[in-house]
């Protein structure tokens, strides 16, 4: 059993994984919705990203800094024309809007962009690789998706610790009104959250499309493992959604090398364990609302 | 009295609408008349599996070329497409829809397992002929149904035909699979099985696919440290390029060999980055460049009937599934009906266009075995390795 390799594997698409369960997380920590549309969202930045590189031929970079700024307005657009007019919202009827988000921006890219799988590469050599040690070869793909989960991590850790935005959306998060009393206008909050979400997302979608192919379907199984993920370590925490991921990514690869049949399921096999055992995840504590 | 009479009309007009209704309902219009034979097809025109639906719109070139050269015995093919979306409950809404108000001689094509499977019986009960189903499904042709006539060589034939050139060309001894778990993955495995227990040979790995993984790490690990020297694929497009990408990134390097769902060397080679060049594949048609006069002659056509579509192995398989009717209603001639039809095509002896060699009988309506084994050459090329072969081990032809 190549113990070494599989670790490098189940931690790389693990990290991927939170990364994307990050992007769930932030919306879901500010106002506790979970957002469906998440992966299709991540999935247009991705296609605008193709578009820009296929079409203007413009250098990576340029267009990852469009998509990148294409990313925030489309969060930022999605939270101000589907869930901000909802009259008299429950959590349930926004967590509805944003699955009709979802089939929006999937019929839309189909339309644009067709349902025939395209190809959608980083400017990572995929052939260069690195044996650190003996059996455990590294990719740049890994080492790419490593780098950035840890850059955002301690960007975000900042963020929520240190800025008054990031303490304003803690407080719309614990409690909306009172937030607003206190002056905080939880509207810019809201699209704040939406468009970095929106971001973190469109980062994690160009990753899963570059190892993969890129189609209007091609992030709805990402989202649903990083979904699971964020339930694992705890929809409130994001550091607990990262451990989550690379649990998640690890359970995987090391269940799926002897198993196969199983590794679409054993995941989520393990999470209903987990939710059996600690409702609330890995890494947060159980609370209860008060009436 | 002049109620009387009132009602009595309005009884007598039910009985005529209901009358009318129930004649409507025990018998669809008829396919065909002096000037035409409506034929038609369903196909993803739209939606997830829209890039197969080129086959339908292949079927239609055939049909305008016939049409160009002044139909058949006088009469003109009207073609209907309809788009199924690849949804089953579609497929029966607009073959339904195409049978009752259009009146439709035949289908030909059809893309799809389930979407097939949705329809089959109810065109069976209409007495309505089906040719070439675009699928590779064991239920079309076992056991015979007497409308539906089946061209698709099985997964499980072209397997164990794959599996003998590795074996005896490649000379290759440790063969690993991945394939999807589903009827056409494990069609192929069957195949593959059967074939090695000839050689007394085994699997180095056996390894099923979800078509919806996008993460196959591990089972790439499995193969590389199981020594496969050649690996079958089973798989739909996007599975098979994660498998290629993943096993460059680890260093594993086999010789790739998939079925032909995965032919389409132009889509493929793009979708992987390059990575598809050197892949062995099987395929039921002939290659897009091909010299063979009719090749030459459609290819002709496409592009100066459809020139925005691209020439490639889907489009021209439309080509394949549409021949055997054009040629039985030539055979027929101008007394038309659709037992005559189904006389004329259980009667095919190796009957041959630019796909395999097809010979249907009263009892045995799966039309061939046989499959031709190709190679992604540069650039997306197509390099034939083996011309057509046949299954020996194939038990349904004894």
């Amino acid at each position: 059993m190549p113990v070494g390799q599989l670790l490098v594997e189940g931690l790389a698409i693990g990290a991927c994984y939170g990364l994307f369960a990050t992007a769930v997380v932030i919306i879901y920590k500010t106002s506790e919705v979970v957002n469906f549309a998440q992966g299709e969202m991540a999935m247009f930045s991705s296609f605008v990203a193709f578009h820009i590189l296929s079409v203007y031929q413009l250098p990576f970079w340029a267009a990852f800094v469009i998509t990148m700024i294409f990313s925030i307005l489309l969060g930022i657009l999605i939270e101000y024309f589907f869930l901000r007019p909802a009259k008299h919202p429950s959590i349930l009827g926004l967590i509805v809007i944003t699955l009709g988000a979802e089939m929006f921006l999937m019929g839309l890219a189909g339309w644009k962009w067709g349902a025939e799988q395209k190809f959608f590469s980083l400017p990572l050599d995929p052939s260069l690789t690195y044996e650190p040690v003996k059996g455990m070869i590294i990719n740049n793909w890994a080492i790419a998706v490593f780098a950035v989960t840890t850059c955002i991590m301690l960007l975000l850790y900042v963020f929520f610790k240190y800025t008054r935005l990031g303490v304003a959306m803690r407080a719309t998060q614990q409690n909306k009104h009172a937030a607003k009393i206190m002056g905080i206008r939880t509207e810019r909050v809201l699209s704040f959250a939406w468009g970095s979400s929106s971001l973190i997302g469109a980062i994690a979608g160009m990753f899963f499309a570059s190892r993969a192919t890129l189609d209007p379907a091609f992030m709805m199984e990402p989202f649903l493992r990083a979904f699971a993920a964020a339930v694992l370590g705890g929809l409130m925490s994001i550091p607990g959604v990262i451990i989550g991921g690379g649990l998640m990514g690890l359970i995987e690869n090391f269940f799926g090398y002897y198993w196969p049949q199983w590794k679409p399921i054993i995941a989520f096999i393990v999470i209903i364990l987990v939710l059996c055992l600690r409702p609330s995840g890995l890494f947060t504590k159980h609370f209860v609302k008060k009436v | 009295m002049k109620f009387r009479n009132k009602a009595l009309f309005s009884f007598i007009a039910v009985l005529a609408v209901l009358s009318i209704a129930s004649v409507t309902q025990a018998a669809p219009p008829v396919g065909f008349d002096d000037n035409e034979i409506r034929i038609g097809q369903w196909g993803p025109q739209t939606g997830p599996a829209a890039p197969w639906g080129s086959v339908a719109r292949g079927s239609k070139l055939l049909f305008d070329i016939v049409n160009e050269e002044g139909g058949i015995h006088g009469r003109k093919i009207k073609y209907f497409i309809r788009d199924d979306m690849y949804n089953p409950a579609q497929t029966a809404a607009v073959v339904k829809e195409l049978v009752e108000r259009q009146g439709i001689f035949a289908f030909v094509g059809g893309v799809g397992s389930a979407t097939g499977m949705a329809v089959k019986d109810y065109l069976a009960a209409n007495k309505i002929l089906w040719i070439g189903p675009a699928a590779a499904d064991k239920d079309f042709a076992f056991p015979v149904d007497p409308y539906l006539f089946a061209v698709y060589p099985l997964y499980k034939d072209e397997g164990s035909i794959l599996t003998k050139y590795i074996v005896d060309k490649l000379k290759m001894k440790k063969i690993g699979i991945l394939y999807q778990n589903d009827a056409y993955g494990k069609d192929g495995l069957e195949g593959v099985k059967d074939r090695l227990a000839t050689y007394k040979m085994s699997l180095v790995a056996e390894i099923p696919v979800e078509p919806t993984e996008k993460d196959l790490a591990s089972q790439i690990l499995r193969l590389k440290n199981s020594g496969a020297e050649a690996v079958l694929m089973y798989l739909t497009p996007t599975p098979a390029v994660i498998a290629l990408k993943t096993a460059a990134t680890v260093g594993f390097k086999p010789q790739w060999v998939s079925s032909n769902t995965l032919s389409d060397y132009p889509l493929m080679f793009k979708i992987t980055g390059g990575l598809w060049e050197g892949v062995i594949t099987g395929a039921f048609g002939e290659i897009p460049d091909s010299m063979n006069p009719l090749m030459v002659k459609y290819r002709e056509a496409a592009k100066r009937l459809t020139p925005e579509e691209r020439w490639g192995i889907f489009y021209s398989a439309g080509i394949v599934f549409a021949d055997p009717i054009v040629e039985a209603l030539k055979k027929v001639g101008r007394n038309l009906s659709t037992e005559a039809v189904m006389k004329a095509l259980n009667s095919f002896k190796n009957y041959q266009t630019i796909g395999p060699k097809i010979t249907w009988t009263e009892k045995q309506h799966q039309g061939t075995d046989s499959v031709l084994i190709q190679k992604c050459g540069p650039g997306a090329s197509y390099i034939t390795l083996q011309d057509w072969t046949t299954n020996d081990l194939a038990t349904w032809k004894k």
